[in-house]
Parts: structure tokens; sequence; C-alpha cells
């Protein structure tokens, strides 16, 4: 049986997916765009733009020169690769070699896959109906040869389908780019009038060899079916996940222990062979009554640590009612990160976040009293106080910048500053005495002012001068006054920290 | 006790300060300061804006610097004199010649050298460590800059308000008493006043390529770096009452002033011991026998000695000298100048050769263009051609040494759009949207950012974070962002010029200049010549030459023959494509109507198609007055004085502003002021001022308010874009040189404008077939004929056959060309004789594009198809045998069609000798009932027409608010179309993109001048792809089997595409210049 191909061209692949995600697009002539050289060069046109004249390499300038309300949007250089790859491992339905076929298209073998769809135009039909559902435009065609398929896909108007072995006819009427050519070939031909490939067809062999190389005339066999072809097809991922079917129903909490222990071996072996680690995980238990049963864990790093695992999820098992009992068990990391392969040392030194042992205490932590009630902290640039930290989410959470400590910082910084009285000289020395909660702190010691301005761009508002001031106790407090002493009372004093 | 401030970064330290020094001296007056001092890093571009300021305001600059060095702490550094300000500037000019521009690498040991005589003032690192102390390594250094500089250290003292002053100022104070240093006080100013913090923060974010979002620490915590009142700095010190007393003490030290240095001419300038007087007065006598001959006219001897006797009051001999000597060098090099300028066009420039304007020809006084009054500097610009200047330049060098020649700077301002693509990219704006807020801005119109215009592109103009980026930008405008190198003008001196100012590197090679503009050194008094590049000299020279080897004529500037009738004829009819000033559309429907017939009337015609007068309305009443069509008069007898010569209609830069003087009594300083004020950037808001005191003073005057406020509007218009009188007539003779040279030997002009390509508004596609139609033969390139140049061959009728040359070929290079022009003795006869001679594969394919091998028998596709079979020639030993492909078997490519071939000729060349593309399409725009452009001419004014043509320039002047003028070219010659705004936005379209463009409209006709008024536009680009469409393309295809095909199956999508992926090949035509 002769092989067969569908080539798939997206002709707006990247614009259609932006209209997908802003509908409203739509309706409106677009191009997505990306600097080059220090203008703005489209790389992308919808077809609403390219009725007006707009292309793909035109600068943005002069498309807005000529639309000016042409939206712009910012390309991401990495999207159609993932585009494609999504569609591609979608497309796994229709046969199970699909190769992307950079920068638009995708190639299918479907040799022995089209009958399951009641003949090759069915297939096609779906194919393409499914496609225009998902909102992509596509021209697909089918032919014997991965050349064929690609170039009538790319630039015949005709049927969907060619029939075995006519991609020699079909050929002859195409352009030169319908064989993947570079373009300067494309180029030469154009200028040598070689419009067609039934223009050059019959030109001897060595004369085409001499002027546009080996590779053209691979092409050319290629596309004709006189050269093998091959393609690199994607692979789906697997899911991880693990499944353990019970001959009887589980119903005792020892015998759920033995079913999550077995999965955790499974799923963290495949793990550990792969470099990776779980951050969550979900154990599922299908009871007999149809009911599911689950308990999920989160961890702090990546982690295959069977032991480790385990005890999370024991905490929780006795939450799992079996009821009559569970038949099926499913435990499915569904969130999984790189793991880097610890490395042993000699002698453990290491105490610091870099600790596994650390974070497999937090988890526990987390798992007894929930993980929103442990913070990390991290600096942030910023010099207003508040402002000057934020919580980490995890913690591989690389600090930004180093802790700043060449200006006093409380101990303990109130999240929200107090408003005190006080009695202070004026216009900016520190002040004598102040009054917190009802009672009364007489200063002794005091350094200050120091001034930290609004942060104009995010918030308006009076200037801060911090004082850090110790009262006859013995206790360091932080105070600022907002705003300038003036006259007409518009500043206020508050106490923000304490030192110790 | 007072205080100085000793520490104030203008915004000429680029990126760091945030505040004008005009603002910053403002500022300092109005708080009681007496004194300040200027300390930019590493730089002096900004002192002597800040002297003026500051001379204006009654106080006092001290210059200084803030060096920052590579191998220590910076320091503050303040000249006591003249000497000692000489060795500053000469030590950062050693910096900067060791950078590259806009750097300047200093270490300690350049300052030990040149630090006599100065003040200096360490700068203590901003925090304390860990231990609450200087870093030991600080007290090292400062121990080594002590025993350097002795008593004329100091150590600054700031208040930052950081939390920890007291104990930062008590570390320093036993710093500076366990060394001996005196502690100084300064606040290390950055702004005038608080406010500016947000733009400083900003040009942090610029500095640092960071957005406002993520400056973090690079930001400053607080605004205390403005210029604090004098009270409140006492107050901050009053622990340190001696630190705020040594400021007194150095600023009592500092008595040097930017007014006490003294600009020399040079010395050179004279020969055999003559003072410059005596060689200013030989030469010009001498140059006057060259002119005249023994007999000169008494109006000549007469103004000769009325000239000298003025230049010798003003003591201007040497810089008329200095100009001289550059000119004879040019003339010595057979490089072309001429020169202009306000004292170009004197008697003794003429005698000396400076200027070929022959002054005995028209009346130009010579007080006119330079006002005793204001004992300034007389200007000379002189213009060379632009592909020899750099030898000017050299020489200049090479004469005066670069110690004491240097080109002036430029400092390039923030410009609207400029300024809100800095603001709004560190304020975290999207690309997008700073594109539509400068896509909102609209230059020619003193409104920045227009709400309505904001809303168009789609903006909020409530919106509060935009209003910030708005306020910010409007702050940014004006600011100084780099110093750039002037075109052309000079500062010589005698002694050093870095004596005076620091010299640094420009960013081309061989050149140096300095840090000040010609603005400064005005100021300070400095003389400066002009060395200007124009491309119609390199045209007029090689056109000289041209004529020289073909025609035996030895032609020049000044023995062109005057005032011909048959040249003015050709102007009037305004058949003046390619010659200089008067070819653009405007000025080609002006000559008609203005109808030059003499030498002073190309004066007036290159003079009044200005903004300038165009803005001010002045155009139309010249016109009617010269045609009779109103009467002349005066609104006064002084009035008629100035402006007799212009028939009452202000049109030179020079009357507007005598009206200033005379009829509004400015005094000249304050009508120099005036029209500098409006040539610089719009941001003072002295405009207004100005234009109010204009007013006034002319209504005290007994004018009508009308009169006076027409007068203001032109002068706003001459600000940027006048044209002195003195300018106009140099070019002027330009003008009438190139009409000449076009008049009799268009084969010359042709040939020489294409080889000095690209000059002017057209393209060589225009050139060649006004050539043409001025009967003169072309002949295409060809590798057995042509030279890299376009050249002339043997007389073919009146005109030499004009050959065109491997410069016209899209993408050769000249050296690969060489080689081909160097071993022709002999016609080649094949392909393989050029491979053989080494010239590259590349080379041989864009020939073979430029269709040059038909000498050999081969068109350009032949030619492609055999150039492209590479690789396989015998080589070595087998040379010479024949190779594989002279025995493959003849390939028949399809064959060309002449319309193909135009438009590869085009794609080659940007031209084509075989025909003209629209001729191809004629009988298509027949059947459509479209005029042909010389149809049109014949037609009636307000008939209805339809025209098309390939699109030759679209423009859209800012003064004509919003219309479009389109010039059009069919096989027949041109045709203008006017496009009003409303017309222009409904169809932007077709008017941008296509390159054959139809229009339906009004013919409008005024005299000669023919335009058509523009209904509809249609894009008939399509028309041109048919061009390329071969014949074989109607033959039957080799039909598909498509039996199974049902004709019900449609897939969706399948049907509507578009030929996406075809090859448009109508984009090979000029896509028509667009000139805003």
């Amino acid at each position: 049986m002769s092989k067969r191909f569908v080539s798939i061209w997206f002709r707006h692949l990247k614009t259609d997916w932006f209209i997908l995600r802003r509908p409203v697009l739509q309706a409106m002539p677009f191009v997505l765009a990306l600097p080059d050289h220090g203008r703005m060069v489209i790389t992308a046109a919808n077809a609403l733009a390219q009725a007006q004249g707009i292309d793909t390499g035109m600068a943005v300038a002069d498309a807005r020169a000529l639309l000016p309300s042409l939206e712009v949007l910012d390309d991401k250089p990495t999207l159609s690769a993932k585009l494609l790859k999504g569609i591609a491992e979608w497309c796994i339905r229709y046969t199970p070699v699909v190769a992307i076929d950079a920068p638009d298209g995708l190639l299918l073998d479907t040799t022995g896959c089209a009958h399951l769809w009641g003949g090759e135009i069915q297939y096609v039909k779906h194919i393409l109906t499914r496609l225009k559902s998902l909102g992509y435009t596509a021209h697909a065609c089918m032919a014997d040869t991965i050349g064929a398929a690609w170039g009538m896909a790319h630039f015949s108007q005709g049927s969907p389908i060619l029939e075995s072995g006519q991609q020699m006819e079909a050929l002859l009427s195409l352009p030169p780019a319908a064989l993947r050519l570079e373009a300067d070939t494309i180029e030469r031909l154009e200028k040598l009038g070689l419009r067609h490939v039934r223009n050059f067809i019959g030109i001897p062999r060595p004369a085409l060899r001499r002027r546009f190389g080996q590779i053209f005339l691979q092409k050319l066999d290629q596309a004709i079916g006189q050269e093998e072809e091959t393609i690199q097809p994607v692979h789906p991922i697997q899911p991880y996940e693990e499944r353990l079917p019970c001959l009887e129903p589980i119903v005792t909490a020892t015998g759920i222990e033995i079913a999550l222990q077995r999965l955790l071996e499974t799923l963290c072996l495949r793990l550990r062979e792969e470099e990776k680690g779980l951050r969550v995980c979900c154990f599922k238990g299908y009871r007999v009554d149809g009911k599911v049963e689950k308990i999920e864990i989160g961890t702090n790093r990546p982690s295959h640590n069977i032991a480790h695992l385990f005890k999370l999820f024991e905490i929780k098992i006795s939450t799992m009612e079996p009821a009559l009992g569970i038949e099926l068990f499913i435990l499915d990391a569904s969130k999984v990160e790189d793991a880097s392969p610890v490395n042993t040392t000699l002698w453990e030194t290491s105490c610091g976040l870099d600790d596994p042992g650390l974070s497999e205490l937090l988890d526990r932590f987390a798992g007894k009293i929930g993980a929103n009630h442990i913070h990390r902290y991290l600096p942030a640039e910023h010099h207003w106080p508040e402002r000057s930290i934020h919580a980490a989410t995890t913690l591989l959470d690389k600090p930004q910048s180093t802790w700043k400590d060449d200006r006093p910082r409380p101990l303990q910084l109130l999240a929200r500053p107090e408003p005190i009285d006080v009695t202070a000289p004026i216009p900016d020395y520190p002040p004598m005495l102040f009054r917190h909660k009802g009672k009364l702190h007489k200063i002794t010691r005091a350094d200050g002012p120091e001034r930290i301005e609004q942060e104009w761009w995010l918030q308006e508002g009076q200037h801060r001068d911090y004082y850090s001031v110790e009262d006859e106790e013995g206790h360091r407090y932080w105070l600022f006054r907002s705003g300038h002493y003036s006259a007409d009372k518009t500043y206020r004093w508050f106490i923000h920290g304490f030192f110790a | 006790m007072s205080y100085t401030e000793l520490q104030v970064t203008t915004n000429f330290s680029f990126l760091r300060g945030a505040s004008h020094p005009e603002e910053l001296v403002e500022q300092a007056a109005s708080m009681g300061y007496k004194e300040m001092a200027i300390t930019d890093r590493n730089s002096l571009a900004g002192i002597v804006r800040a002297h003026v300021a500051a001379r204006a305001k009654g106080i006092r600059i001290i210059p200084g610097c803030r060096l920052d060095l590579l191998d220590g702490p910076s320091l503050l550094v303040y000249p006591t004199s003249v000497a000692a300000y000489s060795q500053l500037c000469s030590l950062l000019t050693v910096g900067n010649f060791r950078a590259p521009k806009g750097e300047c690498h200093l270490y300690k040991a350049d300052v030990y050298q040149y630090a006599h005589g100065m003040k200096l003032i360490l700068l203590p690192p901003p925090v304390l460590n860990g231990l609450f102390d200087f870093d030991p390594s600080f007290e090292q250094v400062m121990k080594e800059y002590r025993d350097a500089f002795g008593e004329d250290l100091y150590l600054a003292a700031a208040r930052s308000y950081s939390g920890d002053d007291a104990k930062y100022l008590y570390r320093l104070a036993q710093l500076s008493a366990r060394l001996n240093v005196s502690l100084v006080a300064t606040n290390d100013v950055h702004y005038h006043e608080p406010a500016r913090r947000e733009l400083q923060d900003i040009l942090t974010c610029v500095r640092e390529k960071c957005t406002i979002y993520t400056a973090g620490f690079r930001l400053h915590p607080n605004a205390e770096r403005y210029l604090k009142p004098i009270e409140e700095m006492q107050r901050l010190f009053r622990h340190y009452p001696a630190a705020i007393l040594r400021t007194q003490e150095i600023a009592g030290a500092c008595q040097f002033s930017l007014d006490s240095l003294k600009y020399e001419y040079p010395e050179e300038i004279t020969h055999e011991g003559r003072t410059p007087l005596e060689e200013l007065t030989f030469q010009a006598w001498q140059g006057a026998k060259q002119h005249y001959g023994d007999n000169i006219p008494d109006k000549v001897v007469t103004a000769i000695h009325h000239e000298l006797s003025f230049i010798e009051r003003m003591n201007y001999a040497p810089y008329f000298l200095t100009v001289y000597d550059i000119v004879r060098f040019a003339r010595e090099q057979n490089i072309l100048c001429q020169g202009r300028g306000s004292a170009a066009n004197s008697t003794v420039c003429y005698c000396l050769g400076i200027t070929s304007v022959d002054p005995t020809k028209f009346e130009l006084l010579f007080e006119r263009f330079i006002s005793a009054a204001r004992n300034e500097p007389p200007d000379i610009d002189v213009d060379f051609e632009h592909e020899r200047r750099e030898e000017v330049i050299q020489y200049i060098y090479r004469k005066y040494g670069r110690d004491r020649a240097a080109i002036v700077a430029t400092v390039t301002q923030q410009h609207q759009k400029g300024a809100i693509r800095d603001v709004g990219k560190a304020m975290g704006l999207s690309v997008d949207s700073i594109n539509r807020l400068s896509g909102s801005i609209r230059d020619y119109t003193d409104e920045l950012f227009e709400s309505k215009r904001l809303t168009e592109q789609g903006l909020d103009p409530g919106d509060k974070h935009l209003c910030k980026v708005l306020d910010l930008t409007r702050q940014l405008m004006g600011f100084p962002r780099q110093l750039g190198q002037h075109t052309g003008g000079f500062v010589i001196t005698r002694g050093k010029l870095s004596d005076l100012c620091p010299i640094m590197n420009a960013r081309m090679e061989d050149r140096t200049c300095i840090e000040w503009n010609k603005d400064d050194i005005d100021a300070l008094g400095f003389l400066k010549i002009d060395v200007l590049a124009l491309g119609m000299l390199t045209c007029i020279r090689k056109a000289f030459d041209i004529a020289k080897d073909n025609y035996g004529l030895d032609l020049t500037l000044a023995n062109i023959p005057p005032d011909d009738p048959v040249v003015y004829d050709m102007i009037c009819h305004a058949d003046t494509i390619g010659v200089f000033q008067i070819e653009s559309r405007a000025q080609q429907s002006m000559l008609p109507r203005l109808r030059p017939r003499s030498f002073y009337d190309l004066v007036i015609e290159v003079a009044i198609v200005r903004p300038g007068p165009i803005q001010g309305d002045m155009v139309h009443p010249y016109l009617r007055r010269r045609n009779g069509e109103e009467l002349v008069e005066y609104p006064s007898k002084e009035l008629e004085d100035i402006l007799g010569r212009t028939l009452g209609v202000p049109l030179f830069q020079e009357q507007a502003m005598k009206i200033a003087i005379v009829a509004a009594g400015f005094t000249p300083a304050e009508a120099d002021e005036l029209r500098r004020s409006m040539a610089t950037f719009k941001a003072h808001g002295m405009v207004k001022k100005f234009g109010e005191k204009l007013i006034k003073g002319m209504m005290d005057r007994g004018y009508t308010l009308e009169y006076a406020q027409r007068v203001f509007k032109q002068l706003e218009g001459f600000g940027s874009y006048g044209f002195p009188e003195s300018h106009a007539a140099s070019f002027a003779l330009l003008v009438y040189v190139s009409s000449w040279i076009k008049c009799y030997y268009p084969d010359v002009f042709a040939c020489a404008i294409l080889n000095s390509m690209p000059m002017g508004f057209y393209q060589p596609a225009q050139l060649v077939i006004d050539a043409k139609k001025h009967g003169v033969e072309v002949s295409p390139v060809d590798i057995n004929y042509s030279t890299w140049d376009n050249k002339l061959e043997e007389r073919s009728g009146k005109y030499c056959i004009l050959r065109l040359g491997f410069r016209q070929v899209k993408g050769l290079r000249e050296e690969d060309i060489g080689i081909l022009i160097s071993e022709r003795e002999t016609a080649y006869t094949s392909i393989n004789a050029l491979r053989d001679l080494g010239v590259p594969e590349a080379a041989l394919e864009k020939l073979a594009d430029a269709d040059a091998f038909r000498s050999i028998g081969l068109d350009r596709r032949q030619a492609l198809w055999e150039i492209t079979a590479r690789n396989e020639r015998p080589v070595a030993l087998f040379t010479g045998q024949p190779s594989d492909e002279s025995l493959e078997q003849a390939v028949s490519l399809p064959r060309m069609s002449t319309s193909e071939h135009v438009v590869h000729d085009y794609a080659a060349t940007s031209l084509s000798l075989k025909a003209h593309p629209v001729s191809f399409v004629r009988e298509k725009l027949e059947q459509l009932r479209i005029l042909s452009t010389k149809e049109l001419n014949e037609a009636k004014d307000g008939q209805q027409v339809k025209v098309a043509g390939l699109v030759l320039v679209r423009q859209r002047p800012g003064t004509a608010s919003g219309i479009c003028f389109i010039t059009i070219e069919d096989e027949t010659g041109f045709a203008n179309l006017v496009v009003f705004e409303a017309l222009f936005e409904k169809y932007r379209k077709p008017i941008l993109q296509s390159r054959l463009l139809m229009v339906e409209g009004k013919l409008q006709r005024e005299g000669e001048v023919v335009h058509v008024i523009v209904k509809c536009c249609y894009d008939l680009t399509k028309l041109l792809r048919h061009l390329t469409a071969s014949q074989e393309e109607q033959l039957p295809l080799l039909t598909l089997s498509r039996a199974d095909e049902k004709p019900e199956q449609d897939f969706e999508g399948q049907r509507r595409k578009v030929d996406a992926r075809e090859v448009k090949r109508e984009k090979v035509f000029p896509g028509g210049r667009n000139f805003r």
C-alpha cells in the first residue's frame, strides 16, 4: 500500500489564537509585531489586515500610515511552536505519526488511517471541520508524498485529496515555491522565467543540479515520490499517574496504606528516573458505591522521597472513608517539577534552605496547621518600608537583592502604622515623648530623621521622617512623622515598629 | 555668615541632573545666593549657559567640575585663575582623548599633574560601613590627596536625611580633624526644586535602562538634593558652622570668571610680515585686479575702501583671512566652494574668491549684514562639495593642529518624540502605547498634546498615569541629551584651544570637537567658521569636469555667462528638474507665476518658497504686487527703506528683524534674541513675551494692530525656517549655474547629477527621462562600454550620448567591478572571460539582472542561465577546455516580453531605457477614459479629468494644514495632484499604497501651472502586475483528473485563498518619496 500524507497549513495560526483569547479582535484588522533593529516589524497579520494590504515583514509605522486604526499587539516568538505542538498532540487522534512543519503547519502520516473515518475525503473534512470549530483557519491536502501534499495545501485551491500517483501532474501547474525551496532559488527561478514546475521539469537534471544544487533535485524528487522522505513525529506526554485496581474492595486503613505505599513506589521510581519531583499530589480512592475519596498533599520543593511523601499522606488517611470498600486507587501527581539529583556529601554540613530536611519539616507543618500560616519574606527593592519586603511563594525563591542593612530597621514592623501623640521640637528634631496605647514613653535617646519620600509612581502623599528612639525603660521604637512640620497641623505622628 | 552652593549638577551631566543651568541660576538668584558653582561630571559643557544666565541675574558663577576618577574617589575642582582654568581644560581634554566619545577617563595621577591653582573638594562615600565608620581605604586615599594638594583640599559634608546624618557628620569631622582637611558644606544639588525629583528618577531609569518599577535602590529615597535656601543650609549645619564658613573661603578664592577668557585669532594667515589688515588689503586689491583687470570699476573701488575701513574699525581682518586661507586651499585642490552667510556677499569676499556672486550685480550693503552695534563676530559659512569636504576639514586640522582647531558641538536636545519615548519606557508603558502617544504629537503646533488627538489614538486623557507621563515629558523636553558634532562649525585659536575649553573625540574618526555649542562660543566671542557640505557643488564640479573632457570648456562658478535670457526662459517654464533649490514641486509651481528674469528675481524665488513667508502669508501679496494687480504701498517711510526691494513685502529674515528694530523700537540685541528664542526650542515661553512687546511697540509707533500681528506671525515663521538675503543670494548663484548647464548641456548635467546621487528630489528614472526629453541619447549599462560612473560618449546630434554606469546597478560594489573595467582592453566576448578575471559570481548576477550583457548577445535571462551554472569550469591545467556546460544541450528559456524587461530594469537599476511602465497599460487606461499627463496639460480649466501615473512624491508639508501634494508620472510627463485633508483620510490607503495611482478630479489651471484637485483616488497597481505575466500562462493547462471530486464538497476556508504567497512584482517600482 502506498503511503499517504496530509499537510495542514494554518494560514493565520497566531492571529487565530489571539482572536480565540479576545473575540473582539475578530472584527478588526490587527497585527502582531516584534522589534527588529529598532523598529517594530509585523510578524503576523489577520485576514482583515491582509485585506487592507498589510502583511508580514512590513514595518508597523508603514502599516499604521496605511491604516491608522490598526491594532498592534506584541508577538511572542515562541508562540507558534507552542501552539503547533498543542495541535499536533491533539491530532494524534487521527494518526499516531504527527510532525510539526515549522513555522505554521503540521504533517500527518495517514497511511492506513483514513478508512476509519469513512474514506479519505471524510477524513480530511473531519480534520478541517474540527480545526475550524477550534477557531483555526486551515488548509489541508492529502497526497502520496509530503512534498506534494505540502505544495497543494499551500498553493492550490482545488480538492484537498490528490489521488494516489497524481502528484506529478498536480505539481506541474504549481509555482516553484511549492517545492519548499530556499528563497534565493525561488527568486532565481522567477528571474529565469521558470514560474511553474512544468517549465523546468523537462530540463536535463545535470543542468538543473549545476544551477540550483542537489537539494533542489532532492526536493523535486521527494515531491514527485521518487525519493522517500521521513518526518519526526511528536510524542504525547505521559501523565504522572499510577493506578492500582484491587481484586477485593479495600475497607481497612492498613489496606489503604499498603495501596498508597505501592503506588508511591512506582510513581517515585519513575520520577527519580526522569529527574523529576512532585509538588502537588492527589491520592484517590474509587469506592464501590461510585463515590471518590481523595486526599491531597503539597510539598515545598520537588520530591520523590517515598518515606516523606508517605508521611504527608499518612496524616490524612484517616479522613478517607472506605464505606463498602474501595476498588481502585489512583495516585496522580498534578504538578511536577525538575528535581536535580542531590549530591551525597561526605559530611552533612548544609543547614540552610538547601537542606531537604527543612523543607520536609515544613511540609509536615503545613500538613498540620495549613500552608497559609507559614510565611517566608524576601527583600524587595523599595525604599518605602511597607514595600521593602514581600512574601515568598516557595522555598526556592531567590532574593532579588540582598537585605539592606545600612539603615536601622525594626525587628517587628507593624503591618499598619499606628497613630501616636508626640511632643517634639520643630521643625525636624526627634520627639521628646510619645503616647502609645495610653502609655507615655519618655524618650532618652534618638536618631534621625531618615526622610523617605513616597514612591510617586505608586502612590501619592506626604513623605515620612523616621526616627529610632529609646525610652526610659530601654525599649526602642521606630516612629515617624508623616509630612513636614507645619503650623496648620497637616502632619501626623505614627509608630511603625519595635526594635527590641 | 553666608553660604555658597559648591556642588551643583546640571542637566549637562547627562541623565543625572534634572534642571537646566538657567533654572538653577534663577532659583539661586531668587534665594539670595551671590555665587554658585557649577560642577558637572567630567565636563564643562553647561558652564557657559549658567554664566550667561548668571550675568543677566547679577550673580556670579564659579566654573567647576566634578572629576570622577577611575582609580579614586571623586573630586570637585574649582580653578582660581585663568591659568588654573586652562589646566582644568587640558586635564579634561587628556581624559576625553583617552576615551571614546561621551566618556572621559581620568586617573589620580592626572589630577596631581594639573591641579595647580585649583581648589578641590573630596567627596566621601555616601554611607558608613557596618562599623559606623568610613572604610580605612578611604582614609588612605584622603591622606594621599592631602599630601598632593595640601591646603587646597577640602572634605565635602552633605546632609542627605538618611537617618544617621549626625553620626556621619561626626565621623567626617573626626576625619577632617585627624587629617587636617577642612570640612566644607555642600548639598549635592541635582535639581532646583524638590518637585523635579520625579524627573530625576526618570532620568535615572533611562540611564540604568530600567523602568521606574524595577529601578529599586538605584533611585534616591528622598528629594533632598534640591537647591536649599541659605538659612536652611545654615540650620542643617548648625553644629558645624565652620563648614558653612569654608564655602565662603573657597568662593572668595575662586575669582576666575569666563569673561576673562580671551579669544585670539590665529596668526599664520599673513605673509611677509604684514599685519592682518595690511594682508587683507593686499589680497583684496590683488583679487580685484584679477576679477576686473586693471580698470577696476569705480563702484567696486568705493565698496572695497568702504568695507576695508569698516573691517578695520571692527578688527575683523583676521577672520576674513582665515576664511580666505581655507577657500584658497580648496581652490588649489580644485574643490568647488561657495561662501554664504552675513558677510560672505561683500565686495571684499568676492575679490578674495570666497563668493562668486558679483556684488556689482545688485545692491547688497555690507553693514546690512553685520551690525556694528552688536559687535558680534561676522558669520561666513562656506559650502564645499559634499564628497570632498573631509579634505578641507583635515586641512584645517593639519594646518592649525588638533590642539588649536576643533569642531563646535551641537547639544542634541530632547525633542517631543524622544522625550515621550524615554519617559514612556521608564514609566513602563508598552511599546504600543508609546507609539500611540508619539502618534498623537503633531509637529508645527504649540500645543503638545491635544486631548482630542489622544482620544483619537484610543488613550484616555484623564488617566492619571498618562497625565504623569505627559507632565514629565513636558519637563524633559528641551533637556540636552548628548553632545553631537556641529555640521561644520570650526573654532580656530592662536594659542592652545584646550586652554579655553575641553576638547573631545567626536564619533566620526579623525574629528575632534569642543564641548560648547555655537551659542556658547558666541556668548564668549569666539570665532567660528562653518565648513559645510553641499551636494549640488559636487554635482556642479562634476559637470565642469565632464564639460571640459567632452566639450573642452573651462567653466568656473564665476565665468558662467550671466543673465542669459534663454536660461531664464527655461526657468520660467519650470523646466527645472534636477536644478538646485528650484526643482521642488512648490518651487516649480511658483516659477511660472513669478517669472524670474534677473538674478535678484532668483534670490527672491529661493527665499519666497519657504515655510517662513508661506506661514506669514507673504507670498500672494508679493505676487500680486509684482504682477501689478495690487498697489505697492508702504505703511511708513522708514519701512520703505527696508522693504523697497521686495515691493513692501518682507521676505527675508533681515527685513523682519529690521522691522522689529525700526518699527517696534527693539534694540538690535533684542531683535537678535527674539530670533534666537524662536529658533531654539520653544520651551521657555519667551516667544509670547516678545510678541506682546513687538505688537505694542509697533502700535505705539502708529501701525495698525493687524499689520503688527502679521509681522509677528511672520517673525515666528522666520525664526526656524527663515532665509537671510545673503544666503538666498549665494544659493541663487548656484541655481543659475545649474540652470545654465542644464539649459545648454543637458547631457553634461544629467551625467553629473546621476554621478552625484543621492541628491535632490528626483529618482534616476526621472532624471534620465528628463534628459531624453531634452534630446540626449541614453545608452544602457553594458559590460563592454560602461564605467563605474555614468559618462558621456561620442557626439550624436547636438549632444553626447550618455552611457549609464555601473553605479546605477543596485547592490553592485565598486571594488567588485574594478577589475572588469581595468582589464577591458578589448571587448569581452563571453561570461567566462569575466569569470577568469575574478569578477565575483554575485556581481555577475547583478550585471545580468541589469541586462548588461547585450553586447555579447545575451539578454538578462540567458546571461543569468549561464552565470548560475557555477563551479563547473575547467581550472588550472584545463583552463580554456570546453566545460560540461558547453556540452550541455541548449535549454530554451521562456522568452521575455518588453514589459517584463522593463519591470526587471526597474528592479535592477530603478530606471528603464526600453519604455515607460505606464505605456504598457495605456490601452487599458484609454478604455477607462483616463487622460495621459500630456493631454491633461491641454485640458481646460475646471474640466473633470481622470489621470493615472506612477507615484513619484507624496508630500504633506506642515504648513499646508493637512493637504497632501502628489506628483505622478506617466510616459508623457508629470501631473500634480492636490488632495485635501478630508479626502486624504478617506483615500489614505490608495494614496499611500499604490504605485500606479488613478485619480478623478477637477483641473485647475493658473497660467502654466496645472493641478488636479482630487475627488477620488483608485489604486491601479494591479494593472502593473500583468506586465510580468508571460504568454504561456494563457495556454491550456495539463488538466488534472478531477473525476471523483464532487462539486458539493465544500471545504470551508479552502476557497478563499488569496495569492498571499505570490511574489509581488509591482514592488520593484520605487514607492514614491514621502516628505512630511
